[in-house]
């Protein structure tokens, strides 16, 4: 599985155990990485810098170091 | 709040217009309550020269018509023309209290030119056979008409008339004068106007050792050294403010000038100055005039702020009213339109923005939702793409 599809799984297994508002947290995710969640798969190829913004999004709008 | 949005810049714009509509308003408030406080000094100068003037001219001919009288008085004349003091004292010394009682405080017989001494003073009459050599007994001299204004004297500074009396062949026998001190002016001034007053005569124009005997005369303490420039012929008030005076009094404009607004205790006054000239034409001094203002003061603070209160309160009003006029038709809807979209990306393809407004964020609206069904359609499409066979 790819690094992006691991984030992925992240972000909605925290939105879940927080009771977050899933649609306004994941768009929030989408607009500051650039890429929507939903076109992310287990087999969606990794780009450093994709993983590097994705990263930044995660520890910026749900505060965690992924 | 986040400092960098329209909202944050909007509410700062409409604090700083507020801030800056008080403060015009404080500015003409204060500019209103300078110019009025100014105008009723120069009311109180130019009203009380003209009640000055008016005075003046009134004793003038009253004295005018006291001299007329005296003249025509055969018993008079002949007494005068015969130089015999006695008989002269015995006929007008009865007028005198009655004179006095109407204001006419000096009352002088003067031998003809060239002695021209004063031979009869019914205000003193122990005193006689000196020389004023003023302005007056010259001008009477050579014009042998009835010669009237402002002249310091020993008994004071005063509104005096002389003329010439003429014997029984019409030869010029004498003079008779008649005068009120200026200081009966300003109490009668002040009794019309409120106003105190204060009359100051340039040191140029008087003697020191005259104003001494003048001093004693009047009973009065000899304040020749209290001033440098001038000195204090009368006032109606203790207040030392009413004579400060740090000009040249010859400079004051011909029709008077004001000089300050100043406050004593709770009180509000102005203060003015008009020039005062003898009979000869000199601006020989100058009378203060101040005026309580306090009562027409404090209508105008209490105006000022009762309008910088309304000032600020429908200022107030209407940046709050204009922020919720902003909030409601922009600010509320950009909000729901940021939320809308983020919520799209989120995977969202049900919320709907509903719209039938046709203003600029209206158009906004009706774009976004034909946006979002562009996208939701062309993410079906991929997904279909994407599905497997």
């Amino acid at each position: 599985m790819s690094q992006l599809y691991d984030l992925k799984v992240l972000i909605e297994t925290t939105i879940k155990d927080k009771g977050m508002d899933s649609a306004q947290v994941r768009g929030e995710i989408a607009l500051k990485a650039g890429r929507l969640l939903s076109f992310i798969s287990p087999t969606t190829p990794d780009d450093p810098a994709g993983v590097a913004k994705l990263k930044q999004a995660i520890k910026e709008v749900l505060n965690i170091n992924a | 709040m986040n400092y960098k949005s329209i909202q944050a810049k909007v509410l700062i714009a409409l604090v700083v217009c507020l801030v800056l509509g008080t403060g015009c308003v404080v500015g003409l408030m204060h500019y209103f309550t300078v110019q009025n406080s100014r105008g009723l000094a120069t009311e109180a100068a130019t009203g009380s020269q003209k009640l000055f003037t008016i005075l003046e001219a009134r004793e003038v001919s009253k004295m005018t018509a006291v001299s007329d009288a005296l003249v025509i008085n055969t018993q008079v004349r002949d007494a005068f023309t015969a130089r015999d003091r006695s008989r002269l004292l015995a006929l007008t010394a009865p007028l005198y209290p009655q004179l006095k009682s109407e204001g006419i405080t000096n009352w002088m017989f003067h031998t003809s030119e060239p002695d021209m001494s004063v031979f009869l003073r019914l205000h003193n009459p122990a005193k006689f056979g000196d020389h004023l050599n003023r302005f007056f007994d010259k001008e009477v001299a050579r014009t042998h008409a009835i010669v009237s204004g402002n002249e310091l004297a020993k008994a004071g500074f005063a509104v005096r008339i002389i003329r010439p009396v003429y014997d029984s062949k019409g030869a010029v026998t004498g003079y008779v004068e008649l005068g009120e001190e200026l200081g009966q002016f300003m109490r009668a001034m002040k009794s019309q106007t409120g106003d105190d007053y204060g009359l100051l005569l340039n040191k140029k124009f008087v003697n020191k050792q005259f104003w001494s005997d003048s001093s004693a005369t009047l009973k009065r303490r000899d304040n020749w050294d209290d001033n440098a420039g001038f000195v204090v012929a009368d006032r109606t008030t203790v207040n030392d403010n009413i004579i400060k005076f740090q000009g040249d009094l010859a400079t004051v404009p011909e029709d008077g000038s004001v000089l300050e607004q100043y406050q004593d205790g709770s009180s509000v006054f102005v203060r003015a100055i008009f020039p005062i000239r003898d009979a000869a034409g000199n601006t020989v001094g100058a009378m203060f005039v101040v005026r309580d203002i306090t009562a027409v003061y404090t209508t105008m603070r209490k105006t000022q702020n009762i309008l910088l209160v309304l000032t600020f309160v429908s200022l107030s009003g209407g940046i709050l009213i204009m922020l919720t006029l902003l909030n409601r038709f922009i600010f509320k809807r950009l909000k729901h339109i940021l939320t809308a979209a983020t919520r799209l990306v989120g995977g969202d393809f049900e919320t709907e923005i509903k719209t039938d407004s046709e203003d600029e964020v209206g158009q906004l609206e009706q774009l976004f939702e034909q946006f979002r069904n562009i996208f939701v359609s062309v993410l079906a499409d991929i997904s279909a793409t994407q599905a497997p066979k």
